[in-house]
């Protein structure tokens, strides 16, 4: 377990809704090493939105232990969490969540506001952000401007804009048809395989998960299924 | 889009409610203006009874006979109009020399008989009163107005409402000079003529109504005790056919407003409703911005940045918000001046926009827009990024 890259040790998490505590993951383990392409699956419920949740510092667990590129993410603080998803983490969500006011670029600059780049180094970042995603030519459109495809491409480069380590994507593909879902994963499989980019993609589609080296099934908190994928 | 249209529309309310905050104070600075300028050395010397009780022109001697009073001049309303009833606008009858003397600092007589102007127009204006009883002086208001559009040399004929002539026609006057207010609170769309002309025609039975005064206004002389000298002549008449109450001019002018049910706090207290129920609107339509922004700042939360961010942006949207509105009521307000002065006639005629009316305006928008933003954007910093992306708005 030492040279992984994203480690959880005997995590817990609970969530208490309506009156009733669920228990989520109990005395959880998981182990990925770097530039490593983990696809999780599993029913709803299963813990797997938790656990990018958890690896993402976008929540706390309850007891044990989460770090990424050896930073204990479990141990910090909600006032240095910010800090850090900023600069190790990339998001990349199901409905993409772009601001609807911005510009595809802005969109990609936003994450780079908080980095130490001048204005013309984050314009420069961002456009070689979306060229990697191959929308350079879409640049100062607004997403209601865009396609499906195109606005989880510029979610994706907006999740590399700042170089992180890791980049966590939700259900990257739920709300797009086969055609743009396939562009969206050649994609991140050229992050993973071209750039080293660790990548942590929860996904209910099963040709989205053969697009990944390791395939994690999950089943009310339990690791069912661990597998290395052939061909990936 | 739906945000374009909401803000939009917060835009419009918040213009109104600057207007209506302008207008209103507007109005009640108008009203009090006229008490800020009046004479505290000056007195008004009216019937015990009622205002509209005239006094009798027998106390004019007595009264320039009290220690103190330096001249006095009878004041009393003729109301009368012009061709039309809509046509209407104040007339005195005074005792010209004397009201003259007395308001040297008040008016300035810009132009007598035969186009004298400058200091020699008072003495010309002086000459034409004596020469002739139906002379009159009008201000440049009357001058201007195009419904009037009276010169000097003009005979105006006014249809009286109180006394009505014998032959059932019009009262004639000549103009003989214009003069213009140095006091904000003195209109200029009066006209003044002589006392004994009217009080002559009803001798004569030229006309009816009863010889009198109306009130006095007495100018006292410097240093004198003014209430001491105003107690002096009400125990005079107390005996007499009519009591009196001689009250300074500020006091009577405060009297003509108070006597309009305190408008001032009737305007405060319903402006001040409207305002506040439209301010409270802002802030409710802002809060529903910030809840359908719950997303965007988990979005924000997850990009790495703090939640004090979301907040601060809702706090700059309303302040922004709130002074693009706030300016344009400003512009509205500044814009419709001469309008509303219009409008308003003669019951407020000193209806301004001031700067500090602009200055309150403005921060009146800033810190509605920064209450609007922090009720909106301060639940934001209860959020988890997870529960903030959750929200669906």
């Amino acid at each position: 377990m030492t040279d992984a890259f994203i480690v959880l040790e005997n995590v817990s998490k609970r969530y208490s809704r309506g009156g009733e505590t669920l228990q989520v993951l109990d005395e959880f383990n998981l182990s990925i090493p770097e530039s490593d392409f983990v696809a999780l699956m599993g029913p709803s419920g299963s813990g797997k939105t938790t656990i990018l949740n958890l690896v993402g510092g976008l929540d706390s667990c309850d007891s044990g232990v989460v770090t990424v590129a050896g930073a204990p993410v479990s141990a910090m603080s909600r006032r240095e969490l910010p800090a850090w998803r900023s600069r190790h983490v990339g998001f990349v969500f199901q409905s993409f969540n772009l601001l609807p006011v911005l510009t595809a670029q802005e969109n990609v600059m936003l994450p780079l506001q908080l980095t130490p780049l001048s204005g013309p180094e984050r314009r420069q970042q961002a456009e070689f952000a979306l060229d990697i995603v191959g929308l350079s030519d879409r640049a100062t459109h607004r997403p209601t401007q865009l396609s499906g495809g195109e606005e989880q491409r510029v979610a994706i480069a907006r999740a590399i804009a700042t170089d992180p380590d890791v980049i966590i994507a939700d259900e990257p593909t739920g709300d797009l048809d086969r055609k743009s879902a396939d562009g969206v994963l050649e994609i991140l499989a050229r992050l993973n395989s071209e750039l080293g980019k660790t990548i942590l993609m929860v996904t209910h589609d099963p040709l989205a998960a053969k697009k990944a080296r390791r395939l994690l099934e999950l089943d009310k908190g339990v690791l069912v299924e661990d597998q290395l994928q052939e061909g990936a | 889009m739906a945000r374009k249209t909401r803000n939009g529309l917060t835009v419009v309310s918040i213009s109104v409610a600057v207007f209506l905050l302008c207008f209103l104070i507007g109005i009640v600075q108008g009203l009090e203006a006229s008490v800020r300028s009046a004479s505290a050395t000056r007195l008004v010397t009216q019937s015990a009874v009622s205002l509209f009780v005239s006094l009798p022109t027998s106390y004019q001697q007595k009264i320039d006979s009290v220690d103190g009073v330096y001249l006095s001049t009878k004041f009393r309303w003729f109301g009368a109009y012009y061709q039309e009833r809509e046509n209407f606008f104040a007339q005195f009858a005074v005792d010209p020399n004397r009201f003259l003397d007395m308001y040297t600092k008040d008016i300035e007589i810009l132009e007598g008989p035969d186009g004298i102007t400058g200091p020699e127009a008072r003495v010309a204006v002086q000459k034409a009163f004596a020469s002739d009883r139906r002379a009159a002086i009008i201000g440049t208001g009357l001058r201007d107005d195009e419904r009037y559009g009276f010169r000097i040399g003009d005979t105006v004929p006014l249809i009286p409402l109180l006394y009505q002539r014998a032959d059932g026609g019009a009262w004639d006057f000549v103009i003989v000079g214009y003069y213009q207010p140095l006091k904000e609170r003195i209109p200029d769309t009066t006209m003044y003529f002589r006392a004994d002309y009217l009080n002559e025609a009803f001798e004569s039975g030229e006309a009816y109504g009863d010889i009198a005064a109306g009130v006095y206004y007495i100018n006292t002389l410097d240093n004198a005790p003014v209430e001491q000298v105003a107690e002096e002549i009400d125990e005079m008449f107390a005996n007499g056919p009519q009591r009196t109450q001689t009250i300074t001019e500020a006091a009577f002018a405060s009297f003509f407003i108070s006597a309009m049910g305190n408008l001032p706090l009737f305007l405060g207290t319903i402006g001040g409703a409207v305002l506040f129920s439209i301010f409270f609107s802002v802030v409710n339509t802002m809060m529903i911005s910030g809840r359908q922004r719950i997303q965007e700042a988990g979005i924000l939360q997850a990009l790495g940045f703090r939640p004090i961010t979301s907040t601060l942006l809702l706090i700059y949207e309303g302040l922004l918000i709130s002074l693009i509105g706030g300016g344009c009521g400003i512009v509205l307000a500044v814009t419709t001046e001469g309008l509303m002065i219009r409008m308003l006639g003669e019951s407020i005629r000193n209806y301004h926009v001031t700067p500090d009316m602009v200055m309150l305006a403005v921060a009146t928008s800033s810190i509605l827009g920064i209450v609007a933003g922090l009720a909106a954007g301060l639940p934001f910093l209860r959020y988890r990024p997870t529960e903030a992306l959750r929200s669906i708005g």
